[in-house]
């Protein structure tokens, strides 16, 4: 590969596991940052259990579809740091290394002997990523979390839903998701600090503190204003306001309607469109994409407080007409008239029928040497000089370990061969998968 | 003042031009928290979402808006009309000496102004150039029109999200609220113009970026995307819980005050998670049976899952106030969670103690309001809001006179012809 990497000659010592974690180093892997996941195992969470391994396929530590998409790009070393040797080479490691990321709970990593200050001493200028549940400083540092932990005490699960139901919360941890690109923003932002002043540091990053933040505005109305979210009409569901209810914002832009979801043919599980329109303009020419019905040309819906008021009849009028089109012709007659439309897609709808992702080549297939050749999620930004890509499938467990022990830390091959036979590089009265056995040849 | 100077925030020293609307005016935000000097550029008469609301006292004004507030902290902001060819001689002064410039324009927009990258990169090399667009670039959509609820549609967010069918018949799939749309797109942008940063440290040229709102709310769904890839399987929505290929137990239950709580119970049992869930519900009493030897054998348990979730966690929690029951499970080990509603942050002790809260001062109107702060404490280089969102213009006369050296005359000029 002839283009330069953004991160090229950076190297990270990578001991998260899970989700939130292992996302954050995939991202600094694409942009070309070589990532060692320091694996042990006997405790491994992420690569089991599985959900996601093929039907085809006996469930084991390398088969998760799910932990290969999530730790593309990446190198494994298995090692057991809870062990006086494994501690002693995992410094060596890190002392040739700039970043170290780590998503245990608060003083875990403290406690084996590589928190910030001792690693100080290997690396003086290390940049140092924690990602726990609720951060390493405040009373309740012990706290755990999962995703949905942290998106309910965070707020964020609250202002999802219909009124007066309970939260529907998000259906999948958004904050995995989003703890990762916190953990992969204040990796690069601590990177950037210590190329420009040659001064590492600690960063302590919280999956329930940075949820947060991702409610400003409400806050703000809270703080400011008095308004608390627990009123009528609060969460709105799909509309921007629920009608019936005092006239306010609730927080995801400008107050209009229409601004719903709406079924279409043939009514499947997933046949739904949304529709927004930002003027009365937008909806006269919804009006004319539906064929100028004599409903929609009554004075209540000429205006946005008429519409806002008889949004109910507004919403069944506009679904009668959504059920008699499939979602994607809904989509391209509502945009190529200048209205804001698009569907609701499923996982199968992106991967196999969205026209721009297909473009963008956002799923392109990779061979993976237990699970076959499958797509992997591409990147969301084009670099014109630095492009991000995956360049590695994720690795099988401790399928770099001669690799990094032999060719980057200079062991002799004798000492890889007593490292595994002293549980050093793999459990002793475990079985060892194939390749491990080529590597002591 | 004797004290020592603070600590410089980590972006100390960067100048980015931000010319973003609603979808890129969070990630502007994080680069100004995080110590960038940005320079929002807005329209001459101030940008489209400073009449967004909710507003200070309800009264609507473009200086009122809290939506502007909240994503406009540690920017200065000047006034200027790129349709105008003095405006636009005086954006190519501005570039000539930025490190970033953030756009969120629609595809072609700059270009046809001749302010591209290609355009402004031959006077700056070193400049980075990020569009941050609904779709990016290229491609069938590039020019469909967006919002923050299109993009969780076509994302796959509202696919994941909703309700059991026992919670609300036919209900649609759901949306979350907050805009947080634009932070999908805002994080995956800050992150490719932090990686074109660290590259220009060491190569010394800036380059282009590319970003699609479409593609980050794609990427934002955990495993549904793996889910498909590799069994074929399509999830179903659940109330307040992870979308599945088939139905899980509920996780969400209603407490005495009304509140939610969020336990995650089900796929955990096992007879040590027992023990330990006895431990917690006898400390109020309300063991049940739980203490039975029976619940030793792993076959037991499995039978009686939806006693031991739907009775006795489900009537442990109805007996109790939330904030107790998540202050006593954590206590404890348990990885449960109250639902809390945004404003009962205020309250919480934890967030107190890493001085989350900011004061942030409003001197045009004597005031300081209370903002939340950062995701994250650096220790050395701090992330703080640095002061509060602009004033329309606040910065002509600093920016336009004292940097670029227009006299006063000039700028009324300018003014007077609505170039700023």
């Amino acid at each position: 590969m002839s283009r330069p990497r953004a991160l090229e000659n950076i190297r990270v010592v990578d001991f998260s596991w899970v989700r939130a974690g292992p996302w954050a180093t995939r991202w600094l892997g694409a942009f070309g940052a070589e990532i060692i996941k320091i694996e042990w195992p006997e405790n491994e969470r992420g690569r089991l259990p599985s959900t996601t391994t093929p039907q085809s396929l006996e469930v084991n530590l390398n088969t998760s579809g799910n932990f290969n998409d999530t730790n593309l790009n990446k190198k494994s070393l298995c090692l057991n740091v809870r062990s006086a040797k494994g501690l002693e080479i995992v410094k060596r490691l890190i002392a040739i290394s700039d970043i170290v990321i780590e998503n245990f709970s608060s003083r875990v990593l403290q406690k084996w002997g590589l928190g910030y200050q001792e690693l100080c001493k290997v690396k003086p200028d290390i940049v140092y990523v924690s990602m726990s549940g609720y951060g390493h400083t405040g009373r309740h540092h012990h706290y755990t979390t999962f995703g949905p932990v942290a998106q309910a005490v965070s707020g964020l699960t609250y202002i999802s839903g219909l009124p007066d139901k309970p939260p529907a919360g998000w259906g999948w941890s958004y904050m995995d998701d989003t703890g990762g690109m916190y953990g992969a923003m204040s990796a690069l932002t601590g990177l950037y600090h210590r190329n420009m002043t040659g001064r590492g540091q600690h960063i302590d990053l919280s999956q329930m503190v940075a949820s947060v933040p991702l409610n400003g505005p409400a806050l703000l109305d809270f703080t400011v204003n008095g308004r608390g979210s627990r009123r009528a009409g609060y969460p709105p569901g799909n509309r921007a306001h629920w009608p019936g209810t005092p006239l306010v914002n609730n927080y995801r832009g400008p107050t209009v309607a229409p601004h719903n979801a709406y079924r279409t043919h043939p009514g499947e599980y997933n046949d739904w469109c949304v529709i927004v329109c930002y003027s009365d303009e937008e909806w006269q020419r919804l009006v004319q994409v539906m064929g100028g019905p004599a409903w929609a040309s009554s004075p209540k819906f000429a205006t946005v407080i008429g519409r806002l008021q008889h949004q109910e009849e507004l919403d069944e009028q506009i679904e009668a007409w959504s059920m008699t089109l499939g979602k994607y012709e809904l989509t391209q007659r509502c945009q190529v008239a200048g209205v804001r439309a698009l569907p609701v897609q499923s996982a199968e709808d992106r991967v196999e029928h969205d026209p721009q992702l297909r473009h963008r080549e956002m799923y392109l297939a990779m061979e993976h040497p237990a699970l076959g050749l499958h797509k992997v999620q591409s990147a969301p930004f084009k670099l014109s000089e630095t492009p991000a890509s995956n360049h590695l499938t994720s690795p099988l467990i401790g399928q770099h370990t001669r690799e990094i022990v032999e060719g980057l830390l200079g062991f002799s091959h004798e000492e890889l061969r007593a490292g595994f036979a002293d549980g050093t590089f793999w459990p002793t009265k475990r079985a060892r998968f194939p390749y491990m056995e080529e590597m002591l040849q | 003042m004797s004290e020592a100077q603070p600590l410089p925030s980590p972006l100390a020293g960067l100048r980015i031009l931000e010319l973003a609307d609603e979808t890129g005016q969070f990630c502007g935000k994080l680069l100004g928290d995080l110590g960038a000097d940005v320079v929002k550029i807005e329209p001459p008469g101030g940008e489209r979402n400073r009449h967004v609301g909710p507003f200070l006292d309800d009264i609507p004004h473009p200086e009122r808006s809290l939506s502007f507030w909240y994503y406009n902290t540690s920017k200065r902001c000047i006034t200027l009309s790129l349709e105008t060819a003095d405006g636009r001689g005086l954006f190519r002064r501005l570039a000539a000496t930025s490190d970033v410039i953030l756009e969120t324009f629609r595809p072609g927009f700059l270009a046809s102004l001749g302010l591209d990258y290609d355009s402004l990169s031959l006077q700056n090399p070193r400049m980075i150039m990020c569009s941050l667009t609904p779709f990016g670039q290229t491609g069938p959509w590039r020019d469909y029109l967006s919002s923050d609820l299109l993009h969780m549609a076509a994302g796959g967010e509202m696919a994941s999200s909703g309700y059991d069918q026992a919670d609300a018949p036919n209900a649609p799939p759901i949306a979350p609220g907050g805009g947080n749309a634009w932070h999908m797109g805002g994080h995956f942008a800050y992150m490719a113009i932090m990686a074109a940063l660290v590259h220009r440290t060491v190569a010394g040229q800036g380059q282009y970026i590319d970003t699609s709102i479409h593609e980050a709310c794609a990427l934002t769904t955990e495993a549904a995307i793996a889910n498909y890839i590799y069994r074929g399987e399509v999830v179903r929505r659940q109330t307040g819980r992870h979308h599945a290929a088939g139905p899980t137990p509920r996780t969400q239950f209603r407490a005495k005050d009304g509140s939610y709580v969020c336990a995650l119970v089900g796929g955990r049992l096992n007879p040590k998670y027992i023990g330990e869930l006895a431990d917690l519900l006898d400390s109020y009493g309300m063991a049940g049976d739980l203490r039975d030897p029976k619940y030793k054998d792993p076959a037991v348990i499995a039978a009686n899952t939806s006693h031991i979730i739907d009775d006795l966690v489900a009537n442990f929690i109805a007996s109790l106030p939330a904030e107790e029951v998540y202050h006593a499970a954590q206590d404890r080990g348990f990885t449960w969670g109250v639902v809390r509603a945004p404003e009962a942050l205020l309250d919480d002790a934890h967030l107190h103690d890493r001085g989350f809260w900011k004061e942030v001062e409003h001197p045009e109107l004597g005031r300081s309001f209370v903002y939340p702060g950062e995701a994250a404490i650096y220790n050395g280089s701090p992330w703080r809001i640095s002061r509060r969102a602009p004033l329309i213009g606040e910065h002509n006369i600093e920016i336009f006179g004292d940097e670029l050296g227009l006299s006063r005359g000039e700028l009324s000029i300018l003014a007077e012809n609505r170039v700023i």
